[in-house]
């Protein structure tokens, strides 16, 4: 009945006008963890944005130390970057395995992205190490100074979220699918992929163009 | 072992701030003593400690902020006091330890006043005004307040155990540089700040989610009461802004923990880039106080005018207009600092142009109160003395957004007496608007209205004789931060100003004297209606205090002014409800999370201000530890039964039928 | 009122969700998002390392390949879309973008400017000689 008077009202007023859209009331609960979920990746942006923002500013300032063109391996950084756009697949490969609930691809995706995570975080780790040893260690200037805070920081993010991701696998391990835990992977796949976009940021800004020019 | 921790920390050379500790900690150990021996821990605990309870979460954020506003407040006191004597000579205050006061001045009132004031108040309200059970994420909730209490006692611990910053409330480099502040006075303020600022991160984001997806049925945007909408904004400040706060903060901590050089003199940092970014965060941060103040007199106006809020919508583009330029206004607290005329004049327009939404709304609530039934309790006294006084700082604040006349009151006690007149003319009279209004819902019985009004006379008064001398000392060429001065011309004006500080202190004790009245008084100013005030929205359609549920069903909003309409309708058909049929409620358990996890954060906090590694890692366990643990846990929830739901409510409706009969019969 | 019809909306979709799909066209929705990123970078690389393209166009094309892989990442792994049930999400995300431009916008502009009128003192020293 009141779908018929709905649609014939639609049909009289193409526009809309006169009909009130009514809140349906408060969303389902993985509605509401994922958005505030969504606004805490949002505010995590904004905060690498500043770390973008103080390297723009700062990269000039070498005093007298070494030029990004001098230190950057283009090779070390497309590895790194194919490990973590793999391991946005197979992240998503995980989460579609959670969906559907199977365990045995879940451990296997989750597993695989384990792995290439940590992968990226050695070389990383290994660029870091090498850079200090030859004396271009972030307090040799400005530049390095904000180079290593805005790399290290999106490190940090992912080795929190190799952390999440093994606690992820030993709660499906311990507690099964159950809903909190799905929500649970559901916000570890957005934090995993939202890394990866400030990951295309970091290579494109700061090695990229860091070492042309 | 202990870092840089030893026994030269205590400082036994300064009596001021021993004492203040000693009589604090004697004051703490009395109450927990109090506390065991009566028996009231366990209560403590499961009721209050462990609560995932929006209401209650609410009560101890304004709880917090009211400690604060005493501390804060007797900083003030020695200020004013040390200005007034301190002409030729040297006052009762020495440098090192005068610097300290004005900076935990400013922290304190902005991050632990101000801030758990107003995210107190919509932490108790909104979910009320949406007509929803609790927020969107309680036991997060729970988290982000205990981590707020944690920044707190970290500043308060500086009093006893080593010193607090000498940087000013903002610790600009290089001054705050480790080479020109060896001591973890910085190390205190920045920790403290990047904890609370977690907690109050987790707020915001908690707020924005709970707006924007758990309003009950038929809350469609346009029909949100206007506290809602201004908490909306300033939650999506919160958010978008706290986030730059935490970055610079942390690479002044890697400036001085481990030899960067993102601020430094040497080696191409650049101390610039601090002010850009530090006020890229500041500027939002004010429209995050004052927003909700805004919200809180639109409920205050429109319910003691018994109309409806004139020009809603222009209200509600008001306030989304200044949350998206309170972004592009930030160059203005720097705008003597060599960026040139370019940047200089378009950042100075934006600021004027923000000035126009603020001005829209002033001109609503004078229309809201026009042609209304004006009734004058204490919350609408504030309000009204709100309109006055945020006038005159908002005038003052557009003269400073001109380029050219802030070159000659930057820094100067004129600006002093303007940051004061908006935040403690908007924010603190809004804060205290709210409290009088909604104090009643919180625990069922009105405030005292003569100890209320008394309190308001001599805050609003005290606050003219404090800091409109501050202006004109200002224009006499008085800068700000000064421990003593030789120029003969100031004096009377910080006599004058001293005075004032006296009469705002009759108001703070006017303002505790309406708590302990109104305590001792309770059964007679009982609430019994949950409607004390005739209001408007859905706060008000359920008891007071309202049960943990806060609604027995979640209330379907065919309006604005929702509640208005429900009574309206009631009494025309002369009963409320017909006899519902009650369901089981699932409510979110008590959880410890907050707490244990803000213990570990206040050892860990600790341990990083003083070097203590060991410490730093075992904190950082604990905390991980801890979300495990409650990641684990099997039973998130627990049912209350229809049957004590349906308790409940009917003695709530029967309560509100007499009045609704009685109202008929006016 | 009364002349009003009253629809119930929707609710939003929940951010990185999809609409009802089979479990192989979500995994061919990854292997296109996969296989257009992977390109996108690749063409990064080779651009920056080149010499075929005229050289002061290469931070503009890094930038805009960037921004163009940024909105693969959206659309095929975090499913962000423009349809009505995504407005939240979106309006969220505009927003935070807005913030961003602003303050990474915001600080180069003034910064440059600051540098220009006041330069840091390690310029200044150097000048005065």
């Amino acid at each position: 009945m009141a779908m018929t008077a709905t649609a014939d009202r639609a049909h009289a007023d193409p526009h809309h006008i006169g009909v009130v859209i009514e809140h349906p009331g408060p969303a389902p609960k993985r509605i509401v963890t994922a958005y505030g979920f969504w606004v805490f990746l949002l505010s995590d942006i904004v905060m690498f944005s500043c770390f973008f923002a103080a390297y723009a500013v700062l990269a000039d300032q070498t005093a007298g130390g070494p030029k990004g063109s001098e230190i950057f391996d283009q090779r070390n950084v497309a590895i790194e970057t194919v490990c973590l756009l793999l391991s946005s697949f197979t992240c998503g490969m995980a989460s579609i395995a959670a969906d559907v609930r199977n365990r045995f691809w879940f451990y296997l995706g989750m597993a695989v992205t384990c792995v290439l995570g940590l992968i990226f975080l050695a070389i990383e780790f290994r660029e870091f190490a090498d850079l200090v040893a030859r004396g271009y260690g972030p307090s040799r200037s400005a530049f390095l100074t904000s180079f290593f805070s805005l790399v290290g920081c999106h490190g940090l993010h992912v080795s929190a979220g190799v952390l999440w991701l093994l606690t992820m696998m030993a709660q499906v391990f311990a507690k099964g699918f159950r809903a909190d835990v799905l929500r649970r992977m559901m916000c570890f796949a957005l934090f995993w992929h939202a890394l990866d976009i400030v990951w295309v940021g970091v290579f494109s800004v700061v090695y990229l163009l860091g070492s042309g020019t | 072992m202990l870092g840089k921790l030893d026994w030269s920390a205590i400082p036994f050379d300064q009596p001021i701030p021993l004492i203040a500790g000693a009589v604090v900690l004697v004051g703490i150990l009395a109450v927990l003593a109090w506390v065991v021996v009566k028996g009231h821990l366990p209560y403590l605990w499961h009721e209050w400690i462990t609560s995932v309870d929006h209401k209650r979460i609410g009560v101890m954020y304004i709880l917090l902020a009211s400690v604060m506003l005493l501390r804060g407040g007797s900083d003030a006191i020695m200020m004013r006091i040390q200005q007034a004597v301190a002409y030729q000579s040297q006052g009762y205050l020495p440098p090192e330890h005068y610097n300290q006061i004005f900076s935990a001045h400013g922290t304190i009132m902005i991050f632990f006043v101000a801030m758990p004031f107003v995210i107190g108040l919509m932490n108790l309200i909104v979910p009320l005004q949406l007509g929803v059970r609790d927020v969107a994420f309680p036991t997060l909730n729970s988290v982000g307040f205990w981590l707020t209490a944690t920044g707190a006692l970290l500043v308060n611990l500086s009093l006893v155990i080593g010193e607090f910053a000498r940087t000013g409330w903002l610790a600009f480099p290089p001054l705050s540089e480790l080479s020109y502040s060896p001591g973890v006075g910085v190390d205190y303020y920045a920790w403290s700040l990047q904890i609370s600022g977690v907690g109050t991160l987790v707020a915001g984001i908690n707020l924005v989610t709970t707006v924007l997806k758990l309003r009950t049925k038929g809350m469609n945007y346009l029909r949100m009461p206007m506290f809602c909408w201004t908490t909306l904004a300033s939650n999506l400040l919160i958010v978008a802004a706290f986030p730059i706060l935490t970055a610079t903060l942390a690479m002044l901590l890697l400036d001085r923990y481990l030899g960067f050089h993102f601020f430094t003199n040497e080696a191409g940092g650049n101390v610039m880039m601090f002010m850009n970014l530090i006020w890229a965060w500041g500027h939002p941060e004010v429209y995050i106080l004052v927003l909700p103040a805004f919200g809180i007199f639109s409920e205050v106006v429109s319910t003691f005018s018994g109309k409806a809020l004139f020009g809603y919508r222009s209200m509600v583009l008001a306030t989304m207009a200044i949350c998206v330029i309170s972004f592009m206004v930030w160059l203005h607290h720097f705008f003597t600092m060599g960026a040139g005329p370019d940047v200089n004049a378009i950042f100075g327009i934006a600021s004027m142009i923000i000035a126009i939404p603020t001005g829209v709304k002033i001109y609503n609530w004078l229309f809201t109160m026009y042609g209304g039934r004006i009734r004058f309790a204490t919350p609408m006294l504030w309000s009204i003395g709100f309109m006055v006084t945020f006038i005159i700082g908002g005038l003052t604040g557009v003269l400073v957004a001109v380029p050219p006349a802030d070159f000659m009151l930057h820094n100067s006690m004129f600006l002093v007496a303007h940051f004061h007149n908006v935040i403690i003319g908007g924010v603190l009279f809004g804060a205290f608007a709210g409290f009088e209004y909604w104090f009643p819902k919180a625990f069922g019985f009105r405030l005292d209205e003569r100890w209320g009004k008394l309190a308001f006379w001599f805050t609003f008064f005290g606050f003219y004789v404090t800091f409109i001398p501050l202006y004109v000392a200002g224009m006499l060429g008085m800068t700000r931060r000064m421990q003593h001065y030789d120029v003969a011309a100031w004096r009377p004006w910080m006599l004058v100003a001293a005075v004032g500080m006296a009469v705002l202190t009759i108001g703070v004790i006017c303002q505790i004297m309406q708590i302990v009245v109104s305590i001792r008084n309770r059964e007679a100013l009982r609430d019994r209606t949950g409607d004390p005030w005739d209001g408007r929205s859905l706060e008000w359609a359920t008891s007071s205090p309202p049960p943990v549920f806060n609604f027995a069903f979640n209330p379907d909003v065919r309006g604005e002014d929702a509640y208005w309409d429900m009574k309206a309708h009631a009494k025309q058909q002369s009963h409320e409800h017909d006899a519902p049929e009650y369901h089981d409620i699932e409510m979110p358990r008590n959880s410890p999370t907050g707490f244990v996890c803000a213990f570990f954060a206040t050892i860990m906090g600790f341990a990083l201000i003083w070097h203590i590694w060991w410490m730093v890692v075992l904190g950082g366990i604990g905390a991980f530890a801890t979300f495990v643990v409650f990641a684990w846990r099997d039973h998130d929830e627990y049912v209350i039964p229809a049957e004590e739901v349906a308790a409940i409510d009917r003695v709530n409706l029967a309560e509100r039928r007499d009045l609704v009969s009685m109202a008929g019969t006016v | 009122m009364s002349d009003q019809t009253h629809m119930l909306a929707g609710h939003d979709l929940a951010p990185g969700d999809e609409e009802q799909h089979s479990v192989g066209a979500r995994i061919l929705g990854y292997v296109v998002g996969l296989a257009l990123a992977l390109l996108l970078t690749a063409t990064s690389f080779f651009i920056a390392g080149t010499d075929l393209v005229w050289q002061p166009s290469i931070p503009v094309a890094l930038i805009v390949l960037a921004i163009a892989q940024m909105g693969v990442h959206l659309v095929f792994f975090l499913h962000i879309t423009t349809g009505p049930d995504n407005t939240n999400n979106v309006l969220a995300l505009a927003f935070g973008l807005l913030v961003v431009f602003l303050v990474v916008g915001g600080t180069v502009w003034i910064m440059s400017h600051l540098n220009a009128n006041m330069p840091p003192m390690d310029q200044i020293m150097p000048m005065r000689r």
